[in-house]
Parts: structure tokens; C-alpha cells; sequence
């Protein structure tokens, strides 16, 4: 009884600090439109913001909660489970295998996709670290597929429509979703699920595909060629079947804003995105350290604290 | 802004004569202002008591805020103009698409409607691209790098 309590009030906790974070981020995550920053910053602080609520809320509930349950709750047998944990504690679990329950089947029919794509496909020398494959035209043009083991798929009707140059520079597009880890990002999208993040997926999305088309772009004929290609593989995906209709697990290359996006690599201008504000990822350091400190230093009053918070929960 | 309100005429976007659309437009541009400060300028040609009915005919509509200020309002944009043009075009949409009388009608008209849309936009986008391919050359060969150009 004593465990079954322990793990109703963890899970109650989990569920209320997970979706008041979520909450918080979606009214506010738009005040990010205001920050004047290079594209892969802004992908990355707006990724940052959408798993924020399930990091800390995970970490929050086995730093605190679970020590605080375990060190200062008496094991007695006789106190109840409460009228409000046992609710929580089963919206908790639903959440964890809704968000299961979506990972899974993203997975699932994405490798039963990538399966009928690659069937009869023969492999692309195109230099690169990721494998790159040649597939059937009724293939998408151009697709990042796979986690573990990252391929690029490139149909027929691709190799075909573009010249050498545009086929390098869309590659080495797709090569930059893979350093960024893009396709993973887009699976833990999917293991958290809370109503009103749609806006700001497709905002890091889009954030993701500038971001790629200026790690691949490096002079003005690059960026024309990225524009190009762009505009000839549009041609290939019909408006009935939306690039969003794309199993989760990928990352396609027409993808956002084409409108948006070409008209950016037209405007491409080096000395321009060379002062554009880039934010490194080590400023994140300094903040971790002194939340890791503060918890150091107020750790046993806190989780006094905690604990009569979970009190009034089991109460 | 204008096509928007008198295309879309809907219970949740109030239809908006050319007057009530010009008042919004200055508090919009004002971000706050009373029937006075509106008139200071001398862009409206109108009197005071019509400005003040039309911009009370507003708030009642729920377009505005207000506060009183000594013996005067002053009035607030409840939504930016983008926000009120969102919420027409929304309205017109699903009006259009509750109107057929076979439900998907009206929805494979759109998805025609924008085919062609994305069609004539992607032709647009590839002139650009070869204008600028061109000017590329060009810059090339005169040996001096070309002007950038916004799009």
C-alpha cells in the first residue's frame, strides 16, 4: 500500500507540474517571434520550450517528490489513497501510454513506409556520411528517414528533374536535419502530447528548415540552386497529399514555407547571416549549474516542502 | 481589408461600413484614443457627435474597449487588424464550406482553387529564381559580385 501511495502520488505530481508547463508554454512561447536570432538558435529554443514541461516534470518528481515520499512519509499501512491521487495518478499513466502509443505506431508506419520506398532501391555515391538511396518515383523526392541508422531517400523522379548542383545542395540539406537530430526531436514531439503545442511544432519546423538550408547554403549560387530545387520538387508533391501527411518519423525536403523560404535563399546575403545573433549552447551551462547548486544547498527544506504538498494531494 | 468584410458577413465578424472601418483604422494606428484626439488631426471630415456615435456603434459591436477618461471615453482596439482579418477569413471559410449541398463540394473546389494557386505561385518563384540566376552570371562576368535583391 505504502509503494502503491508512493507511486500515485509521484505520477499526481508528474500529471499536474506536466500540464501546468505545458500550459505555460503554449500562451507564451510566441513571445520567441520577437527574438531576432540565426534560424538554428530559434529551432533549438523552440524545441527547448516544447520538451521543457516533460524534462521538468520528470526530473522535478524523481528529484523531489519521490525522495521526499520515501524519507519523511510514515509507513503506515492505514492512510488512504485520496479522492484527488487516484484520478491524477490514472490521467498520469493514460498520458505515459498515449505518448507510448504514439512513438510506437509513428514508428511503426513509418518502417512500413520507408519498406515500400526502398523497395528495389539502389544505393546513390554521393560522398556524404549519411547513406543515401535510390528509389522508386512514386517515392517522396527527397526524405530523411530513420533514427538510429539516418538514410536519405531520393526518388527516381528526382535524380531526373534536378541538375548536379541543385541534387549536392538539397542533399547536403537533408545532411544538416541529420547533425541536428531533427527526426528524433520530431519523435519526442510526439511522446508528449498536449492540446495547442500543434502551432508551436510547426513553428520549430519551419525554424528547422531555415536552419538546414543555411547550414547547406555557402555562397549565392548555392542558395540559388537550394531555391530551385525546391520549386522543381514542389512540382512533385500534389496538393491533395500534403508533405505533413509524411509519417512522423521523417523529415522531408519540402517541408514549411515554400514561399517563405525562396525568397530567403534569393535574398541570401553572407555578410548578413554572419552578423546574425547565434546563441551557443554552452549559456545553458551557467543556468543548469546554479538550479543544480540551489538544490544542493536548500535541498532538505524543499523537500519538506514537497512533502506537504503531497500530503494535501493524498489528503 | 476591404474585400475581407464585405465578402464575409457572419455572426462572430461584425460587417463594417467604410466609416467604421476608417475610426479603426486610426485607433489601431493610436493604439488608444478618445473621440477628440481622433478629430485633432483633421483627417475626419465628420462632426463630433457622428464620430462619437460611430465609435460607440464599435464598442458595442466588440471591437473596442473603453475606459472613461474626466467626462470622455477613451477607446482601445479589443484585436489587431491581423487578428480581426483571421477571424474573418476563418468565418468565410466555413461559411463557404457549410454552404454546398453535398458536403465534400466545396471542399474539392479549394483543393482545385489552391492546386492552381500553388501552380501559378511556383511559376512566379521560378522567374525569380532565373532572374537571379542571370544576374549571377552577369555579376560573373563583369568579375564583381551581383547586388542582393529582396524578395
Amino acid at each position: 500500500m505504502f509503494a502503491l501511495r508512493g507511486i500515485a502520488v509521484s505520477l499526481t505530481f508528474f500529471v499536474l507540474l506536466y500540464c501546468c508547463l505545458s500550459a505555460l508554454v503554449v500562451v507564451s512561447w510566441r513571445w520567441l517571434r520577437w527574438l531576432h536570432a540565426a534560424e538554428q538558435s530559434v529551432a533549438d529554443l523552440l524545441f527547448l520550450l516544447r520538451v521543457l514541461p516533460l524534462l521538468a516534470a520528470v526530473v522535478l518528481t524523481f528529484a523531489f517528490v519521490v525522495p521526499s515520499f520515501q524519507l519523511l512519509e510514515p509507513r503506515s499501512a492505514d492512510e488512504g489513497m485520496g479522492t484527488l491521487a487516484l484520478p491524477l495518478g490514472a490521467a498520469a499513466l493514460l498520458l505515459i501510454a498515449l505518448g507510448s502509443w504514439r512513438v510506437i505506431t509513428a514508428q511503426a508506419r513509418t518502417a512500413r513506409m520507408v519498406a515500400r520506398w526502398l523497395e528495389g532501391s539502389s544505393p546513390l555515391e554521393t560522398g556524404a556520411e549519411t547513406a543515401t538511396l535510390r528509389s522508386r518515383p512514386e517515392a517522396p523526392p527527397l526524405m530523411l528517414v530513420g533514427m538510429g541508422t539516418p538514410r536519405v531517400i531520393v526518388s527516381d523522379s528526382t535524380v531526373e528533374l534536378l541538375s548536379r548542383d541543385e541534387l549536392n545542395i538539397a542533399l547536403k540539406h537533408e545532411h544538416a536535419h541529420v547533425r541536428s537530430w531533427d527526426n528524433f526531436k520530431k519523435l519526442g514531439f510526439r511522446f508528449s502530447p498536449f492540446p495547442g503545442m500543434g502551432s508551436l511544432e510547426a513553428a520549430w519546423s519551419q525554424a528547422a528548415e531555415l536552419a538546414a538550408d543555411d547550414a547547406a547554403v555557402s555562397n549565392a549560387n548555392d542558395a540559388v540552386d537550394l531555391a530551385a530545387a525546391l520549386v522543381k520538387l514542389s512540382r512533385l508533391i500534389p496538393v491533395e497529399t500534403p508533405v505533413d501527411a509524411a509519417p512522423a518519423c521523417t523529415v522531408g525536403f519540402v517541408t514549411g514555407s515554400i514561399s517563405v523560404r525562396v525568397a530567403r535563399l534569393l535574398a541570401w546575403d553572407e555578410t548578413k547571416r554572419s552578423r546574425q545573433l547565434r546563441i551557443p549552447h554552452w549559456l545553458a551551462i551557467p543556468p543548469v549549474v546554479a538550479a543544480v547548486f540551489c538544490a544542493f544547498v536548500t535541498y532538505g527544506p524543499v523537500l519538506a516542502v514537497t512533502h506537504e504538498m503531497t500530503e494535501w494531494l493524498v489528503r | 481589408m476591404t474585400k475581407s468584410f464585405s465578402i464575409f458577413r457572419s455572426n462572430s465578424t461584425p460587417q463594417l461600413g467604410p466609416f467604421e472601418q476608417q475610426l479603426l483604422r486610426d485607433l489601431w494606428a493610436r493604439g488608444s484614443a478618445t473621440v477628440r484626439e481622433l478629430l485633432a488631426d483633421g483627417t475626419i471630415h465628420q462632426a463630433y457627435t457622428t464620430v462619437m456615435t460611430t465609435v460607440d456603434r464599435l464598442y458595442k459591436k466588440g471591437l473596442l474597449d473603453r475606459v472613461a477618461e474626466g467626462r470622455a471615453f477613451r477607446y482601445t482596439p479589443r484585436m489587431s487588424h491581423e487578428e480581426l482579418q483571421r477571424g474573418a477569413a476563418l468565418d468565410g471559410i466555413r461559411q463557404w464550406l457549410g454552404s454546398g449541398d453535398t458536403s465534400s463540394l466545396p471542399l474539392s473546389y479549394l483543393v482545385e482553387a489552391l492546386s492552381a494557386h500553388d501552380a501559378q505561385l511556383l511559376d512566379e518563384l521560378q522567374l525569380l529564381i532565373e532572374r537571379k540566376r542571370r544576374q549571377l552570371k552577369a555579376g560573373e562576368r563583369n568579375g564583381r559580385p551581383p547586388k542582393t535583391e529582396e524578395c
